[in-house]
């Protein structure tokens, strides 16, 4: 006879227990930012044969961003739309409010798989955030060759990383870098990031989400 | 060594996994004779020069690329994508 329900579910954030909010490495005037970027509505789209165009006017008629065609994200208040490889993309929301009914309705163009809990992802910022990420990753994150708005599939510490660059830091005028993972693999990704980081000093904002 | 990926740019060739020769083509099964399909199975060349091999860019954008590469020197002369070349609209 199945035993009466011994495991209570609870929505977990995908840098739980592996994020917390504070300073970590060199003291001083932090190099390096991090932000959790958790509770994003992420989906795969592949387009269908012969969809391409269709999906792209779904989209720009119900979010109105146009599929980028090389490695690139679009954005606008409340959605991204990334390069994931050819005829591939990722649909990030900030939040679910009519995510669902977007998915649903883009279906019939596009294989649509909802990553919103499978992809752990980070905002990196500061001065000294190249300098970091240039001990793992090996494409040129220099300005003149990848300027804002330009998106990446690579490996970093033999893990696939997909990362872009956002708007600059409005403040600080610093670059600002997303890199998002596959969540299993956000404890190594940030054991790799936090000890590269941590002689530039690093401040991390955490969400708090359990 | 790295290759000029279609879609992604110049990446370092770890970023890619090496299959073989790009040529041979799979005779019909049903149709064909023991012998073809033995050569297209297990023979290969193995030539000191041009090279087309096939490439999958795993660590980038999962496309199949057709490489013609020199043996000798490592030259890369061409990257195509193997889905390119199956539609026949390869450069």
């Amino acid at each position: 006879m199945a035993d009466a329900v011994t495991t209570a579910w609870t929505p977990r954030g995908s840098w739980a227990g592996i994020l917390a909010s504070g300073a970590f490495g060199a003291a001083g005037q932090p190099g390096i930012t991090i932000e959790a970027r958790d509770g994003l509505c992420i989906a795969s789209l592949i387009a269908g044969d012969g969809h391409h165009q269709a999906l792209a006017q779904a989209l720009q008629g119900r979010i109105g961003l146009d599929l980028p065609v090389t490695p690139r994200i679009v954005s606008s208040t409340r959605h991204d739309l990334v390069w994931a490889g050819p005829d591939q993309w990722h649909l990030i929301a900030t939040d679910r409010d009519g995510f669902d009914e977007l998915l649903r309705d883009l279906a019939p163009l596009a294989a649509v798989s909802d990553q919103s809990d499978g992809r752990a992802a980070l905002r990196l910022s500061g001065p000294k955030l190249r300098d970091a990420l240039a001990k793992g990753c090996m494409l040129d994150l220099h300005p003149s060759v990848f300027p804002v708005g330009a998106a990446a599939l690579t490996s970093i510490a033999y893990m696939g990383v997909h990362l872009w660059r956002i708007a600059d830091d409005p403040e600080s005028g610093d670059a600002v870098f997303e890199i998002m993972v596959a969540r299993s693999m956000a404890g190594s990704f940030w054991s790799w990031l936090s000890a590269s980081a941590a002689e530039f000093g690093c401040r991390v904002t955490a969400t708090g989400r359990g | 060594m790295r290759i000029t990926c279609p879609h992604c740019g110049a990446r370092d060739v770890q970023e890619f996994t090496y299959l073989g020769d790009a040529n041979p083509q799979r005779p019909e099964g049903m149709a064909t004779t023991e012998a073809a399909m033995h050569d297209y199975v297990y023979q290969r060349d193995n030539p000191a020069g041009r090279h087309r091999e096939l490439w999958y860019h795993g660590a980038g954008c999962h496309a199949w690329l057709v490489v013609t590469r020199d043996t000798r020197t490592h030259a890369i002369e061409a990257v195509d994508t193997a889905n390119a070349i199956a539609k026949g609209d390869a450069a």
